[in-house]
């Protein structure tokens, strides 16, 4: 240790470490500042910017409301469906790789029966997902980015039966990577049974969702797309709660009592569930209908009550599953569906009652007649007696052309033209009281103009006047409209819903009533919100006389030898209406398969009327497009309709009320 | 202890002088702060965690005593045995470096690992240990001039620095490199160095810091620097880590959300928080109070290794204590700036706190150095006598 008396002197450095030691204490300085600065000035926002990482709210979903018909029957509920996804589980290893365990995806296979298709599509599709992936795996290690991938689950299968979600849970640890998820979808327990009226839910679109974000809609909601779902969206729909819950980076829900100490008030609003709906109608009644149109290939019908205006049946056929287009069966299964219901030439998807406007053709002959009936000349006289027969040779030639009749019917007076559906007694009642006196009698029943029911998009219907065809067809109008116009046939449009109510009105004596299909808004456990009273549209002008002529006029038509729907009339059933057979005009398409034109060539059949004669309670139209003779095709529909309506109201014993009138077949359990 | 102790003891005893007052008990006071403060905080930060890196803490435990038992026989032996050996011991860490760039195993995008065995180990953090007994030796030896020094005379250990520096470039490591480059800025400054010179030596360093950032940088390296000059244009990306350290920090508030209570810990928002950013949770967990005790304890433990520095026997026992003094130093200010926000991400360890067994090591080496220059430096009286000899 010789070295150990050489050790170099200290002494020099030793004045040196003065300045390290300031610049340490002032290093250390800057870092306590930093600590007050952060913690104690700013600690406030970053205590709740801390927060505001970790708590999140989710929205709590509500219950859209439930449908029910007038005798309380669900129409529209909501369901749980059950989506099976996977998760693949990804291992990244020197090499990457993307898998199903084997043996999960094989019990998988063999748990929900997976077909051979199915097992190709989903294996094909992890394995592109995975490629997609890696790709970004691949791209995050070059940016030495930390944010975690996220593995997308890849959907197996909609709306698994319960059967399988049981097998499903059962084998839950045998399964990595299976969820099943638990969404509520649209249940229509009646089918295609009035799926116009009631209408389906859809898929918000971009467009709508911007109109409608200030609503509280959101990405993927559902909307009704139709009928009542869409009329009454608001109502049914029902307000999204929220609650707040901790989630940590990895987007993990934490709960318990050291999470919810983090969580601030409020910490949750409770959902309002939907309104549910009472409507009018009796599903008893269009399910009457729909058996009685079988034999039909397109048609509609609705029935009134005349004393009130409510529907009590709305029908349209051919119709569509709204289950499936509400997204019941997979989101496929709504594209196949639309593409199949907009390729048919029936146009499933329009709502004949209302959307669609026909020629009612002798359908209109009441109204013609009352028009008639009211017409004066100049000085006041009467223009139509009523009695005096005009001479039926089939046909009569007006200007250069010939108007047809049915038959040969010689000597008619109003009640009998009616009764035996005579054109000719209209053609010459339409000259002598003139186009406009027609209109406007039509115009007062309801004709021409929306009924506002509110639930679909509804067609006006036309009554040609001079006026219109001055402003659309300028100088060509002919007499000859003003003929055709007397029997419903030409420019005159009407949807089945007008003539139904029009019909009514003839029934009651001249109460045109708005047309109700809303009960009542009632609350989830059954109180009622609101009840909606029968509203009244207009009182119309009508003779007592001129009334019981056109009523004795539509009873001989079902009850009288000679009337056009004798034939079919069911004893018993006590109903009074009228005929149409409306010719149509079919505008061909070319490429059309030329196969099926003798069919769109074919009148529309009418039957409007109502029952029973004697103190009316229900009027219903029932129109079959191209159904040929209308006291053949409809007529038989409308009978079974009324038929159905008095087995309803006798099955239901309704009691009458003291004032002798009978009650609203509805009522409600307990009320008095 | 007791046996160990009273070795300890016995081989103090041959030395000059009465030594039970000579262990320097605020030094070790402050130290066994520190490792109970790192364990403890160690427990919150993997509270989280499930399965292996929950026990974490006890693997801490385990190294410390490791650590401890290395500090004990490092300051038994007298350091001018380390003189002997130091230059050998560079050569060696060098070596160990070279092998990890031949066979290092890579931890994003960097290799700075040998596998021992099962356990990991990083020769960059002791390269820090054997560059410091190297630099003391070359001052220690290299006479003594009148007057300031020119840069020149700064060329060897400049060299001794940039050689082990480009070797941890090289896997890349740019925290553990500037570590190295700072603690030889910290001994230079020891030295009178000419004004000029130093003059000479920033414009150089300014000069050269474009070609740095265009061809020795990584682009994450890069990355880490801009996001640091501009944080708000990238929260989720390279600046995320550097973000939510923050918050947490701010989120501990004056007294801090309690023991293993902090949200942006507990719910994962604080990546590697036992390696990287330890004092994040403990900000968290104890707030102002805590950090303002941590700091302490570092700035203590700072400023007694320059006492102990002022105090040496010889110039390598000052010089190892102001190499250990700055270790400390630059470890904990870097990491502490880097997870307050007032310096960029480098990956650089807490002294104590951050989980690792080479780190833990390595500053227990440090440690154990520090003390044996603190008990041989001369006694107070002899210390003052040879002083007034020097005076009269």
């Amino acid at each position: 240790m010789t070295y150990l008396g050489q050790r170099s002197d200290t002494a020099e450095f030793r004045r040196r470490f003065r300045w390290p030691a300031l610049f340490v204490v002032l290093v250390f300085c800057i870092l306590i500042g930093r600590m007050f600065q952060l913690q104690v000035i700013q600690g406030a926002d970053y205590q709740e910017a801390a927060r505001e990482n970790i708590i999140r709210r989710v929205t709590l979903a509500t219950t859209r409301g439930i449908v029910r018909d007038s005798q309380g029957r669900v129409l529209a509920s909501s369901r749980p469906s059950y989506n099976v996804y996977l998760v693949p589980l990804v291992r990244v290893e020197r090499k990457y790789r993307c898998l199903v365990e084997t043996e999960s995806w094989a019990k998988l296979i063999d748990y929900m029966h997976l077909t051979a298709e199915e097992r190709q599509r989903l294996e094909k599709k992890i394995h592109e997902m995975c490629g997609e992936l890696f790709q970004k795996f691949e791209e995050q290690k070059k940016e030495r980015n930390k944010k975690p991938v996220h593995v997308p689950q890849v959907l197996v299968r909609e709306d698994v039966s319960r059967d399988i979600v049981a097998t499903l849970e059962t084998h839950e640890s045998e399964l990595r990577g299976v969820e099943v998820v638990s969404v509520p979808v649209r249940y229509y327990p009646y089918g295609d049974l009035s799926a116009h009226m009631l209408g389906y839910m859809a898929e918000i679109d971009r467009d709508m969702l911007s109109r409608l974000r200030s609503f509280g809609y959101i990405e993927g909601d559902r909307i009704g797309a139709a009928g009542v779902e869409r009329g009454w969206e608001s109502y049914l729909r029902g307000i999204r709660g929220w609650e707040k819950v901790i989630v940590d980076a990895r987007n993990n829900r934490h709960a318990g009592p050291e999470a919810e100490r983090l969580l601030d008030e409020p910490r949750r609003l409770d959902p309002v569930p939907g309104r549910d709906l009472r409507l009018t109608v009796d599903i008893e009644l269009v399910e009457a209908i729909d058996k009685a149109m079988r034999g039909q290939i397109a048609g509609s019908a609705v029935v009134v009550d005349v004393r009130t205006g409510r529907i009590l049946a709305l029908y349209s056929k051919p119709s569509f599953d709204p289950n499936v287009l509400s997204g019941g069966m997979g989101k496929q299964a709504i594209r196949d569906a639309f593409r199949r219901l907009y390729a048919d030439p029936l146009l499933p998807t329009l709502d004949k009652t209302m959307s669609g406007s026909y020629p009612p053709g002798s359908t209109f002959k009441p109204f013609s007649a009352l028009a008639g009936l009211k017409a004066r000349d100049d000085q006041g006289r009467k223009l139509l007696d009523p009695m005096r027969t005009i001479q039926c040779r089939g046909f009569i030639t007006y200007g250069k052309r010939m108007f047809r009749c049915t038959h040969v019917h010689g000597p008619m007076n109003l009640r009998d033209a009616i009764t035996e559906s005579c054109n000719v007694y209209f053609y010459q009642l339409g000259d002598m009281v003139g186009l406009d006196a027609l209109a406007k009698v039509a115009l007062d029943y309801g004709f021409g103009a929306k009924t506002g029911l509110g639930v679909n998009p509804e067609s006006h219907g036309r009554i040609p006047t001079m006026q219109w065809y001055a402003t659309h067809f300028k100088g060509q109008f002919r007499g000859g409209f003003t003929l055709n116009a007397a029997i419903g046939q030409g420019a005159t449009t009407v949807s089945v819903l007008q003539l139904a109510l029009s019909y009514a009105a003839l029934a009651n004596g001249g109460t045109l009533y708005q047309p109700q299909l809303v009960r009542a808004i009632e609350t989830s456990d059954g109180a009622v919100v609101q009840d909606f009273p029968p509203r009244l549209k207009r009182r119309i002008e009508i003779d007592p006389e001129h009334h019981r002529l056109i009523l004795s006029g539509l009873y001989g038509v079902v009850n009288d030898e000679r009337g056009t729907a004798y034939r079919e009339r069911i004893p018993g059933v006590d109903v009074a209406g009228k005929t149409g057979t409306a010719q149509t005009s079919h505008r061909g398409v070319h490429g059309e398969d030329q196969s099926k034109i003798w069919y769109f060539n074919r009148d529309h059949a009418w039957f409007a009327g109502f029952s029973p004669f004697h103190s009316p309670e229900i009027a219903f139209a029932v129109l079959i497009e191209h159904g040929g003779v209308g006291g053949k095709a409809a007529a038989p529909v409308a009978f079974a309709a009324a038929k159905e309506y008095q087995r309803l109201v006798a099955s239901r014993m309704v009691p009458k009320s003291p004032q002798g009138k009978p009650a609203v077949p509805w009522r409600k359990k307990g009320a008095p | 202890m007791a046996e160990e102790g009273s070795a300890l003891m016995s081989i103090l005893n041959q030395e000059e002088g009465g030594f039970g007052e000579r262990i320097d008990w605020a030094l070790f006071i402050a130290v066994a702060l520190l490792a109970v403060i790192g364990v403890v905080n160690l427990y919150s930060a993997t509270s989280v965690y499930t399965l292996s890196r929950a026990d974490m803490y006890v693997s801490q435990v385990y190294f410390l005593a490791a650590g401890t038992a290395l500090a004990i026989l490092v300051t038994v032996i007298d350091y001018r045995h380390f003189e002997r050996i130091a230059y050998p011991l560079y050569v060696a860490g060098l070596m160990t470096l070279v092998l990890v760039l031949a066979l290092g195993k890579g931890i994003r995008g960097s290799s700075r690992w040998i596998n021992l065995g099962g356990f990991g180990f990083q020769p960059s953090e002791f390269t820090k240990i054997w560059l410091i007994l190297a630099l003391a030796k070359y001052f220690h030896n290299s006479p003594r001039s009148e007057g300031p020094k020119l840069l020149r005379e700064l060329t060897v250990p400049a060299l001794l620095t940039a050689i082990p520096c480009f070797l941890v470039l090289k896997q890349p490591d740019l925290g553990t490199a500037l570590i190295h480059g700072l603690i030889f800025l910290a001994i230079a400054s020891l030295q009178r160095i000419k004004l000029s010179s130093l003059f000479l030596l920033g414009a150089f360093t300014v000069m050269s810091l474009p070609l740095f950032w265009l061809y020795g940088m990584k682009d994450y390296q890069k990355e880490r620097i801009t996001s640091f000059l501009s944080p708000e244009n990238d929260i989720t990306g390279a600046g995320y880590h550097a973000y939510h350290a923050r918050i947490a920090i701010g989120n501990g508030g004056f007294l801090g959300q309690g023991f293993a209570k902090g949200s942006q810990n507990q719910y994962y928002f604080l990546p590697d928080q036992y390696s990287d950013f330890p004092f994040s949770v403990l900000a968290e967990d104890w707030g102002f109070v805590g950090s303002l005790v941590l700091l302490s304890l570092y700035a203590f433990l700072v400023l007694w290794a320059l006492r102990i520095a002022s105090q040496a026997k010889d110039r390598f026992g000052a010089v190892v204590a102001v190499g250990v003094g700055a270790l400390l130093f630059w470890h904990s200010v870097f990491n502490i700036g880097m997870v307050s926000g007032l310096l960029p991400v480098v990956g650089v360890t807490l002294p104590l706190l951050s989980y690792g067994g080479s780190s833990l090591l390595t500053i227990m080496l440090g440690l154990g150095l520090l003390m044996n220059v603190s008990i041989r430096r001369p006694h107070l009286a002899q210390l003052y006598s040879r002083r007034l000899v020097f005076v009269r």
